[in-house]
């Protein structure tokens, strides 16, 4: 799920970016520093929509860097268990398949696919129902809900499970 | 039914139930022996009945709370955790411990199984390998399919191989190919792309090398531009379980069902009844020096391998023959039992089938000479190796010309082979002229 919230960091600043372009070069840092890292509590942060306030700077003894107590909102992505998402698959074997939505890696086990649905390995491997019908491979979009989330400081890692009503393929690459 | 579901379920409150089910069918059977004119014995007759009812009922309560109980214990019991990715089960999604199970990185960082689950996945693999007729195939790199070396480790003579090289836009037709991003060159062993073809037919074939992973990635974009032999199948050193070892461990496979392809038997020691053990291919002087030859490498002598005649061809052969011993020759046989372990041992036994050897001077003398690499390998190729001269023995192995046996076979006009004949054919997998390997005293190096 996205969130649009408020978030506080203390930016250390090098003396060498002091000067009239100051709030600009910190901004600047901001956003290199923070966007596209992940957060176990907040989740994955997406972009910085705006600088709310930026705090008094202090001086650090000894070393002349800066500090300033920044608040900026942001946009930031956090899946939860429970949560229905699409994806995109990445990978197709006969322990299951992986996925992708945007930087969150999910695992579908062979387990989590429907029984009717069986691997079918060569050089396109894929799970397709006996009738033919439905076909996942690498591409394909499928629609997934979330049973586990783990949130590291620069991955997040789920479980799903396409073992569900209304969960499974979206769009199939093939017949696009 | 109201009454059921609100009653309390746990047995010590069952005989209250009891008793309030009791007063409540008094009261119906006092309401119906009104209109029954009270017969006595009708009445205890009725009871009697209600009674049994209400028995029924303690029953299907008891029987009620028992099942409740199997369910839970299921719920607990239900996920075994076979395995977890990113450190959650794959399954129900819990923490479990991050170490449990074996790590399968080549295929996603992060994921684990555990060896029950494994063993599910290699028996649902092989049902489907039986339906595609298809074994598994595990390909070493270095000096088996290929040869690398770093751009520094050239010699001035070989500088003519970088003009030579072959396009990287054209990597399906060349075999040289230079890689400055990684300061390496890279040949390619000749036959290597009719190897694959015709392999990819019968296998599914794993790469499996002790070099690192970028590096078996960039080598299996030029064994396999199109994609359509590895897929995910890359191991590398980092993803072995063992330091120095490759193991079948990781492989999602039958150890029944697969047939390695290496240079270096000592890799494989848990395995080397799969192990075809290859020549080494050495083209770059570097590689040559590695292994502490002196002779002139073939980028020096500007020749190659012979294209029909070198390794690969010689093993595809037995691929071949391997493969359809599994699946053509005895369809009575349960596919269970078969065992490509077996059919390989009994293809080579064939090769020197009825060869009786005896080594001259071949072994160190405190060396007992049954577990001599030579001796080993005889034996494996079906030959039986003999310590004495007797009428019966059909070669003499020697180093020398000017031996007690070497003469003696000279002498009975019996074979006398330099021992390299010995490997010759057991990497050819194929009886060798024994003329091409005289031994004389010139070339006894």
């Amino acid at each position: 799920m996205f969130f649009h919230i408020t978030l506080e960091r203390n930016m250390q600043l090098h003396p060498r970016h002091f000067g009239r372009n100051l709030r600009e070069n910190l901004i600047a840092k901001l956003m290199k520093d923070v966007e596209g890292t992940c957060s176990g509590r907040h989740g994955f942060v997406v972009a910085i929509t705006g600088i709310e306030n930026v705090g008094k700077g202090l001086i650090r003894d000894g070393t002349g860097f800066v500090t300033f107590p920044v608040k900026y909102r942001c946009v930031v992505f956090r899946p939860f268990k429970g949560q229905i998402l699409e994806a995109v698959v990445t990978m197709v074997n006969k322990m299951g398949f992986f996925a992708e939505a945007g930087p969150v890696q999910i695992f579908v086990s062979n387990h989590l696919i429907p029984d009717d649905m069986e691997f079918q390995s060569g050089d396109m491997p894929n799970y397709t129902t006996s009738d033919g019908s439905v076909k996942i491979q690498k591409d394909s979009e499928v629609r997934l809900k979330l049973i586990g989330t783990r949130v590291d400081a620069t991955e997040i890692f789920c479980i799903g499970t396409i073992k569900d009503d209304f969960l499974g393929v979206i769009n199939d690459p093939t017949t696009a | 039914m109201t009454i059921v579901s609100d009653s309390p379920v746990h047995s010590s409150s069952s005989d209250d139930f009891a008793s309030f089910l009791d007063a409540e069918l008094a009261t119906s059977t006092s309401d119906s022996s009104a209109d029954e004119e009270g017969d006595e014995e009708e009445n205890l007759e009725s009871k009697r009945v209600k009674r049994r009812k209400v028995e029924v009922l303690e029953i299907l309560e008891e029987v009620q709370d028992s099942t409740a109980r199997v369910e839970t214990s299921k719920e607990e019991a239900i996920c075994a955790h076979p395995g977890s990715f990113g450190g959650m089960c794959i399954i129900c999604g819990q923490r479990v411990a991050e170490e449990a199970g074996v790590a399968i990185a080549y295929i996603h960082k992060g994921l684990r199984l555990d060896s029950p689950e494994l063993v599910r996945l290699r028996n649902a693999d092989m049902k489907n390998k039986l339906n595609q007729k298809k074994l598994h195939l595990i390909l070493d790199l270095d000096h088996t399919l290929l040869n690398s070396t770093m751009l520094f480790h050239m010699t001035s003579e070989e500088d003519y191989l970088k003009s030579n090289a072959d396009s990287l836009q054209d990597i399906q037709n060349g075999s040289l190919f230079m890689l400055e991003h990684m300061r390496m060159m890279t040949k390619l062993r000749p036959y290597v792309r009719q190897f694959l073809k015709e392999a990819n037919e019968m296998f599914e074939m794993h790469i499996y090398t002790m070099g690192d992973k970028p590096y078996a990635r960039e080598m299996a974009k030029l064994l396999d531009p199109g994609d359509q032999y590895f897929n995910d199948r890359i191991i590398s050193r980092d993803d072995g379980t063992q330091k120095h070892q490759k193991g079948l461990d990781v492989v999602l496979a039958e150890e029944s069902a697969v047939l390695i392809l290496d240079d270096t038997e000592n890799a494989w020691t848990k395995h080397r009844e799969n192990l075809i053990l290859m020549e080494r291919y050495h083209f770059f002087a570097s590689s040559c020096q590695q292994f502490g030859f002196r002779c002139k490498s073939l980028s020096l002598l500007k020749s190659d391998e012979s294209d029909t005649d070198g390794a690969l061809a010689s093993v595809l052969r037995v691929l071949k023959r391997v493969h359809s011993m599994y699946f053509d020759e005895d369809p009575r046989d349960a596919p269970s039992n078969r065992d490509v372990r077996e059919f390989l041992k009994s293809v080579r036994k064939e090769i020197l089938q009825g060869c009786r050897i005896v080594f001259s001077r071949v072994f160190p003398t405190s060396f007992p000479p049954e577990s001599h690499q030579l001796w080993k390998m005889a034996e494996q190729l079906g030959a039986t190796c003999l310590v004495e001269v007797d009428l019966s023995v059909t070669h003499v192995v020697a180093n020398d010309p000017n031996t007690e046996k070497s003469r003696w076979a000279t002498n009975e006009t019996k074979y006398l082979v330099h021992p390299q004949w010995i490997e010759a054919t057991y990497y050819l997998w194929q009886r060798q002229v024994e003329d091409k390997y005289p031994v004389n005293q010139s070339k006894s190096q």
